[in-house]
C-alpha cells in the first residue's frame, strides 16, 4: 500500500522547505483591517451590561443640526456585581445611588450638568419663562431593572428644581440662573429585537 | 541537482497556517462577538413652566388627572401602610437591592391586572411580545372611558404613578402604551419636534414624594399609590 511505503522510506523530499507565509500573511493583514474599522466600537458609550426596556412607539431620530447628545446610563441587575444597580455612568464617571438617603452621586451628576451646560449652546425657552435651555439632548440610558425612584431623581437633577445635596426644592434659583436640561430621550428598543 | 530539478510548480499549497489563522480568526470572533439591540429612543420634555411645583409632591393631585398606578403584585387596598413596608420588606429579603419580579398595573377603580417582570426583559420570543400588548390592551381600554369631548389638548393629563423601588421598565412600558393611544387618536406620530408636545396631551411621569427619603417611608408611598383614585 502506497502509505505503508511512504512511511518507510526516506525523508520526504519537502521536509527542510521553508514555511509558506504568504497565507498568514494575508490573514493578518485581514484581521488588522479588521481592528483598523472596528476599534472605535469600544469607545462608544453604550455598555453591553444594559437591557433597556422594550416599547413600541419608540423611534431612531435624527438630532437636530448643533445639537449635543450625551448617553447617561444607569444600570440594573444584569451585571454580576459591578457597577452596582442603580449606579449612574456618563462617560468614563460612575455615579452611586445608593440608597433612599444618600445623594452624594447627585451632587457629582449636578457638578458634571454644570460643566456641560457651560459648553453648549444655548435657546431661549419657547414658552415664557425666561430659561436659557441648552441644546443638548440628554439619553437616560436606563436598565429595565433599574429602580424607578432613580430615573425620577436624575431628572429631578436635570432640571434642576431641586438641591441635589437634600433633593428637597431648589431656593434662589430664578428661571434666568436655572441650568435646566429639558429635552430628555428614554433609550429603549422594540419588544421583537434580539 | 537534485533540488533544482524537483517539480515544486505543481507541489499543493500548504493550507497549514492559513488554516491556523482562519481558526484564530474565528475563535476570536466567537468569543467577542455580542448581538447588540439596535435601541431607540422615546423622547420626553420636562416641563419649564411649572417651577418650583414639578418638583413639589406635596401638592395634591388635581382629581380630573387619570393616574395609572403601579405597585408591587399581591398588595391589595385596605391594610396600613405599616402593613404595605411588611410586605415590602419580606419581597426584599434578599437585600435592598432584589428586583420585585411582579408588578399590578391599576387605572381608576378597576381591578389591576398583573405584569410579570421577567418577561418584559426577555429580547425576542412571544412571551415579550404578548405581555407588551396586554399592557397596551389594558390602558388603551381604560383611557377609552376617560375620554371627552375636545381635542388631545384638551383630554385630562395622565400621571404615571409608579412604586419608587420597582423597576423602570414598568413605568415606561405604560408611558409608550398611553402615548401609542394618543397616536392612534390623534393619527400624527411623534416626528422630532418639540411643538408637537404643546398640542399633544399631558402625559408624565409622578415626581416622587419630596420627604426626608428614607425606607420607612416607603409603606406610606405604597398606601398612597394602591389606594390612589
Amino acid at each position: 500500500m502506497a502509505f505503508a511505503k511512504k512511511k518507510k522510506g526516506p525523508k520526504l523530499p519537502h521536509a527542510e522547505v521553508e514555511l509558506d507565509l504568504v497565507p498568514m500573511i494575508d490573514c493578518i493583514f485581514l484581521m488588522l483591517l479588521f481592528f483598523m474599522l472596528c476599534g472605535r466600537i469600544s469607545l462608544d458609550q453604550r455598555t453591553e451590561q444594559i437591557t433597556v426596556p422594550p416599547t413600541k412607539t419608540a423611534a431612531k431620530l435624527k438630532d437636530p443640526n448643533g445639537w449635543k447628545r450625551e448617553i447617561v446610563n444607569v444600570y440594573g441587575s444584569t451585571q454580576a456585581g459591578s457597577p452596582p444597580r442603580n449606579s449612574i455612568r456618563i462617560g468614563t464617571q460612575t455615579f452611586m445611588s445608593e440608597g433612599t438617603n444618600n445623594y452624594k452621586g447627585y451632587i457629582a451628576l449636578r457638578g458634571v450638568l454644570d460643566k456641560m451646560y457651560d459648553q453648549v449652546e444655548k435657546y431661549d425657552d419657547p414658552k415664557p419663562t425666561h430659561m436659557k435651555l441648552p441644546k443638548c439632548i440628554i439619553e437616560i440610558r436606563a436598565d429595565a431593572d433599574t429602580e424607578y425612584r432613580v430615573v425620577q431623581e436624575i431628572q429631578q437633577v436635570l432640571s434642576d428644581s431641586v438641591d441635589p445635596a437634600t433633593m428637597q426644592p431648589r431656593k434662589g434659583v430664578t428661571p434666568e440662573t436655572a441650568r435646566a436640561f429639558v429635552n430628555i430621550d428614554f433609550t429603549t428598543r422594540h419588544p421583537g429585537d434580539q | 541537482m537534485a533540488s533544482s530539478s524537483e517539480d515544486v510548480g505543481e507541489g499543493k499549497l500548504d493550507l497549514v497556517p492559513m488554516i491556523d489563522c482562519i481558526m484564530l480568526l474565528l475563535l476570536f470572533f466567537i468569543l467577542t462577538t455580542k448581538f447588540s439591540t439596535e435601541e431607540k429612543t422615546i423622547t420626553s420634555l420636562l416641563p419649564t413652566d411649572k417651577g418650583q411645583a414639578a418638583a413639589s409632591a406635596s401638592k395634591v393631585e388635581p382629581p380630573q388627572s387619570i393616574n395609572i398606578c403601579i405597585y408591587p403584585a399581591g398588595m391589595d387596598k385596605g391594610h396600613e401602610p405599616s402593613e404595605y413596608q411588611a410586605q415590602l420588606d419580606a419581597m426584599r429579603a434578599g437585600g435592598a437591592n432584589t428586583v420585585i419580579p411582579k408588578a399590578w398595573l391599576r387605572i381608576g377603580s378597576q381591578d389591576p391586572i398583573e405584569i410579570n417582570g421577567d418577561k418584559l426583559r426577555q429580547k425576542g420570543g412571544e412571551q415579550i411580545n404578548t405581555e407588551v400588548d396586554m399592557i397596551h390592551a389594558y390602558i388603551f381600554k381604560q383611557l377609552e372611558g376617560f375620554e371627552i369631548a375636545g381635542d388631545r389638548k384638551a383630554q385630562n393629563p395622565v400621571i404615571i404613578n409608579c412604586f419608587s423601588g420597582l423597576s423602570w421598565k414598568y413605568a415606561l412600558v405604560s408611558y409608550d402604551a398611553v402615548r401609542a393611544y394618543e397616536a392612534e387618536k390623534s393619527g400624527k406620530k411623534y416626528t422630532g419636534d418639540p411643538k408637537q408636545f404643546d398640542e399633544a396631551r399631558e402625559v408624565d411621569f409622578a415626581p416622587p414624594r419630596i420627604r426626608d427619603y428614607s425606607a420607612k417611608e416607603l409603606g406610606e408611598e405604597l398606601f398612597e399609590i394602591v389606594h390612589m383614585k
